[in-house]
């Protein structure tokens, strides 16, 4: 496999867990900036470009709820898990756990 | 204006009406954001050096902008089945159009070189001037069709396409290479039907031939209205009491065809009904065998035609020859038809007994 392949598999591989880690983090509000950082300070590098759009549809979806603020005399969007969201979570949590220990035994 | 209201105002530039108020003021946000961070990292107060580093590292507006809109088509996945299918129908209906209309032209100048080629030369102009126009209809059509299912979400269930849930393989079977329905033979039968219901009914007199003044025998109605040559139709009144009979049968050739379209693959119901048709083809192609002649031209209208009475004689024959001919081989071509599709239904319910059913 060349260095290319492997690097599309692994972003293949992370794409498919940014919106459980995203919903993870969002139990107490965070403004855009601030959970890119702490998804990057966990070992998820997560591209801007994604994760605005991503928080945006999953608004959209009723997943998370987002809210203006002034902060420092300058507007900022929080986002939070919505009721819908928090119902979710655990189960999303659980069918991780699933395919994790699916891919051990498998792996 | 600064950096940042000009690149923020450059993103929302290709951003819907809607949402661009919205996201703007999110990219500003960020914007700030990530200047105070570096800001606080140098130990140095933001300025131009540091914006256009930021900006730099945020994207180009256009891109910035795509990643909030999503994948847009102008004819979607969703789509683009029924876009070919449209497509493809309407390139063979106007070729087939362009065709008959050079044809028709072609005699027009029958024995004309120069205006022969005049012709050919502007049927090739006109058939790129309909393709193009046709072209960009259907594209412009689906193109408005697709921003309206963009607009409701994909909501919409889209006739036409197979719905998930509806889905059986065993329609696999059914739509095996035999079973298939030929898109080009459908149209081609399609618009030969439809055109012989025209010329047959509407404007018989085309069919036919007039002397014109210099004695050459041309065939077709155009000459009508040189002098005082008359019109002498080629089919008698006989073949016109079977027209009405023919109407019905290219009629439901039609219909079958366009149900077989819909569908895209033949049914025993089809089969059969095609097996009728062919039959009562034949029943009304052996009537016009066995009653009087089909032809309205005699020996002698010929002869002051042409001028000379052999030839006349001759051609009278070949005439009344070729017309038989023509009437068994519609008989014999009806035939092996009639026992290709009662084969093909005979083996399609041995396949569905042994295997469908299994």
């Amino acid at each position: 496999m060349t260095n290319e392949s492997f690097e599309n598999v692994i972003l293949e591989l992370r794409r498919g867990v940014i919106v459980l880690a995203v919903l993870s983090q969002l139990g107490e509000q965070q403004y855009g900036y601030s959970l890119i950082k702490r998804l990057s300070e966990s070992g998820l590098e997560i591209d801007q470009g994604t994760l605005y759009p991503l928080l945006r549809r999953l608004e959209s979806q009723g997943l998370l709820k987002s809210d203006w603020r002034i902060e420092a005399d300058r507007p900022r969007r929080y986002y939070v898990l919505s009721d819908e969201g928090r119902n979710l979570l655990p189960r999303l949590k659980e069918e991780w756990t699933g395919i994790v220990s699916m891919m051990d035994e498998m792996l | 204006m600064n950096l940042i209201d000009t690149y923020v105002s450059e993103v929302g530039r290709h951003l819907p009406k809607k949402t661009r108020a919205d996201i703007e003021a999110e990219i500003r946000s960020i914007l700030q954001d990530m200047l105070e961070e570096r800001s606080q990292k140098t130990g140095k107060p933001v300025d131009e050096e540091m914006t256009l580093e930021v900006l730099k590292a945020y994207g180009a507006p256009e891109k910035v902008a795509a990643t909030y809109l999503g994948e847009r088509y102008l004819i979607g996945p969703r789509l683009y089945p029924i876009f070919m299918l449209v497509l493809r129908i309407v390139l063979m209906v106007t070729g087939s159009l362009a065709i008959i209309g050079l044809g028709i032209a072609l005699s027009q100048t029958l024995g004309n070189s120069q205006n022969a080629f005049e012709t050919i030369l502007k049927a090739i102009a006109n058939f790129a001037a309909s393709i193009i126009t046709a072209l960009g209809n259907i594209v412009l059509i689906f193109a408005i069709l697709e921003w309206a299912l963009y607009r409701a979400g994909g909501k919409v269930e889209v006739k036409g396409l197979p719905k998930e849930k509806e889905w059986d393989p065993r329609l696999l079977m059914k739509i095996s290479p035999p079973n298939r329905v030929k898109l080009g033979e459908m149209i081609a039968e399609i618009i030969g039907c439809f055109a012989a219901i025209v010329i047959f009914n509407f404007y018989p007199q085309i069919i036919g031939f007039t002397p014109s003044l210099n004695g050459v025998v041309e065939s077709g109605n155009w000459a009508v209205g040189f002098g005082n040559v008359t019109f002498t139709p080629l089919l008698s009144e006989t073949f016109f009491h079977f027209v009405p009979y023919m109407t019905l049968v290219w009629a439901l050739t039609i219909i079958l065809n366009i149900v077989l379209l819909r569908m895209g693959y033949w049914t025993a119901v089809t089969r059969i009904f095609l097996i009728s048709l062919k039959i009562i083809s034949i029943i009304i192609v052996a009537a016009m065998l066995a009653g009087p002649s089909l032809i309205a031209v005699t020996t002698s209208t010929l002869t002051t035609a042409i001028g000379d009475a052999d030839t006349a004689r001759i051609l009278m024959i070949m005439l009344t020859q070729f017309v038989r001919f023509a009437l068994w081989i519609t008989i014999i071509g009806n035939g092996i038809e009639i026992i290709r599709a009662a084969y093909r239904l005979a083996t399609n319910n041995v396949l569905s007994i042994t295997t469908g059913k299994s």
